[in-house]
């Protein structure tokens, strides 16, 4: 089953609720209560990048039996070189951002580790799209 | 694992209650419905916070305790008295008093469980050091540690898996008896109770085959009779001439002592509303450099508790100041403690731990994984019918809640108020109809009144 959800750039102060409502709907399934938390924070750290980065963008979930499947798309700045992003450590947030604790440079690279697939594809100027499958 | 043991404290007397879903309405878990005139609970997802009972207005909601009575006259019977119960006295009376006045209500013996928090603030220290498991959080509240069973399972592992302190109390009075060649057999050792939770973690416990406390009375029966005690006392007893336990112990049951005892940073939360909000986002990962958690479900922690006869505030100010002439007593003793709990430190030591706590089936639509998926297509489509309003008519707390129950066979879409216009209006349901499913929820004699 799909589900979509909106995530507006900036509003770090909300940030998080897209990835709450997944994590709640995923506790009502017979899942490992730890995969359930390894999903929730993979999306987490997906919904802040775009909160981070973005203008604003959409999460879609599609839950199937055996496994989740999400599409975290956004207009926003792009990422200029992907393989750079995918460093540890590599981060391109501004002070504002690392001040409320995110841009440590762990985002991408926490989310690879994290699931079963993972493609991350994006245009400068115009926005990045980050597929990911978790298989139950 | 899952832990399928769903007894509980908290019951519904349903001679006195009149289904008015207060109790519903205040539910952190949301596992109360109205069916048939009545609350009902739901035993999967209760967690023993005692928020409907205070929310009740019949009284109909009751902690379910052992009870003075089945105190067994032969036994030789030990009364564990939280430093709470204390706290619901006025402090012109001392607690060597309040604790005699224990005694005479029907025991052999008192024995304060503050008593075993010197040995707890020892154990912080070296299960802090020996688990890297952070943050920890901590084992004390019963209902707390129920919730994340429940609606955290994620989270289960990072309870500190230590026994409470009147867990270790109780194992501390036990060892005594045994060394002076008493029989144990023969010992009840009862805990006096300000919620319900803590009943529930006797009778039920988790993590522990069975626990060390062989049953609970309620507060209130406990203060009512030490009331009538201490107002016919003349004259004033003896105060305490040493300190028998650090001064801060007696306020761990509080909020913001126990975590202290943690090394690195730490957190207290207190309050139902409080955990669950923290514990959401403890879930997501949001919460990082945190080395211990204290949580507890009532607001001002065991101060706070359900059954507990007196104000909060007031037992928060009364433990503290005798904090404050424990603080006396160790300091004209040059610092001295005498804790005989202590001496047993080792040994207690070894008896100390529990086992994993497993996570709650609690949230589950089906063990299936395509049946739980067809049950939440079908939620998502029925909350496309219903209002969203949230009004509770159905019986239900919340339209999803509803949707729910209907998945899961206990309702049926007409209980909604709403969709029962709609179908009237169409003829798919009869206006006597629509009078049955409303009698179904709210009772047979529910719509009597309005028919001359």
């Amino acid at each position: 089953m799909r589900i979509e959800y909106h995530i507006e750039g900036g509003d770090f102060s909300s940030g998080g609720s897209a990835s709450s409502a997944v994590r709640k709907t995923l506790k009502q399934f017979n899942i490992a209560p730890l995969l359930v938390r390894r999903i929730a924070v993979v999306l987490y750290e997906a919904e802040m990048n775009v909160v981070a980065h973005a203008y604003h963008g959409t999460m879609t979930v599609d839950i199937r039996p055996t496994g989740i499947h999400v599409v975290i798309e956004d207009s926003g700045p792009g990422i200029e070189d992907i393989d750079k992003a995918m460093e540890e450590g590599f981060s391109t947030a501004t002070d504002e951002v690392r001040q409320m604790g995110f841009g440590a440079g762990m985002g991408l690279p926490n989310i690879r580790k994290n699931c079963d697939e993972m493609k991350l594809t994006s245009t400068p100027g115009e926005g990045t799209r980050l597929e990911i499958q978790v298989n139950f | 694992m899952k832990d399928r043991n769903y007894t509980h404290s908290i019951q519904i007397n349903s001679d006195k209650c009149i289904g008015c879903s207060h109790c519903m309405r205040v539910c952190s878990t949301k596992a109360i419905r109205i069916v048939d005139g009545h609350a009902r609970i739901q035993p999967e997802r209760c967690v023993d916070c005692g928020e409907c009972f205070r929310a009740c207005p019949q009284r109909a909601i009751y902690a379910q305790d052992d009870g003075l009575a089945s105190l067994l006259p032969e036994h030789h019977t030990i009364a564990l008295v939280p430093s709470v119960f204390i706290g619901q006295f006025s402090s012109d009376y001392s607690a060597t008093q309040v604790l005699d006045a224990v005694r005479q209500v029907g025991f052999d013996e008192v024995f304060e469980v503050e008593h075993a928090v010197d040995f707890m603030k020892r154990a912080y220290s070296a299960y802090a050091e020996s688990h890297s498991t952070r943050p920890l959080i901590s084992s004390y509240c019963p209902a707390v540690v129920r919730l994340i069973q429940v609606q955290y399972p994620a989270l289960t592992g990072q309870i500190m898996r230590l026994k409470a302190p009147h867990d270790i109390a109780s194992l501390f009075l036990r060892k005594s008896k045994e060394e002076k060649g008493e029989s144990t057999e023969k010992i009840s050792i009862y805990y006096i109770t300000p919620c319900a939770a803590k009943s529930v973690a006797a009778s039920a416990p988790v993590g522990e085959e069975k626990s060390l406390i062989d049953g609970t009375v309620n507060m209130p029966t406990v203060f009512n009779l030490a009331s009538r005690i201490l107002r016919g006392q003349k004259g004033s007893m003896p105060r305490k001439s040493v300190a028998d336990m650090s001064p801060d112990s007696v306020c761990w049951s509080l909020s913001g002592t126990e975590k202290s005892y943690f090394p690195g940073r730490s957190l207290a939360i207190d309050g139902m509303d409080n955990v669950i909000e923290f514990l959401e986002k403890l879930e997501l990962g949001q919460i990082t450099g945190i080395d211990f958690l204290e949580m507890r479900a009532c607001d001002q922690g065991c101060a706070g508790g359900i059954l507990c006869p007196g104000n909060r505030f007031l037992t928060v100010e009364r433990l503290e100041q005798r904090r404050e002439r424990l603080k006396m007593l160790k300091d004209e003793h040059q610092g001295i403690v005498e804790n005989s709990l202590l001496e047993r430190e080792e040994e207690l030591h070894a008896h100390s731990g529990v086992e994993p706590v497993y996570p709650r089936d609690g949230l589950l639509l089906d063990e299936d994984m395509g049946k739980a998926l067809l049950k939440l297509q079908r939620i998502d489509r029925l909350m496309t019918y219903l209002p969203g309003f949230d009004c509770g008519a159905c019986g239900a707390p919340e339209c999803r809640y509803l949707a729910e129950d209907i998945v899961k066979g206990k309702a049926t879409i007409s209980h909604c108020v709403f969709v029962q216009r709609v179908m009237e209006k169409n003829y798919k349901l009869s206006p006597e109809q629509s009078f049955e499913v409303i009698e179904k929820v709210w009772g047979k004699n529910r719509l009597d009144k309005y028919q001359g």
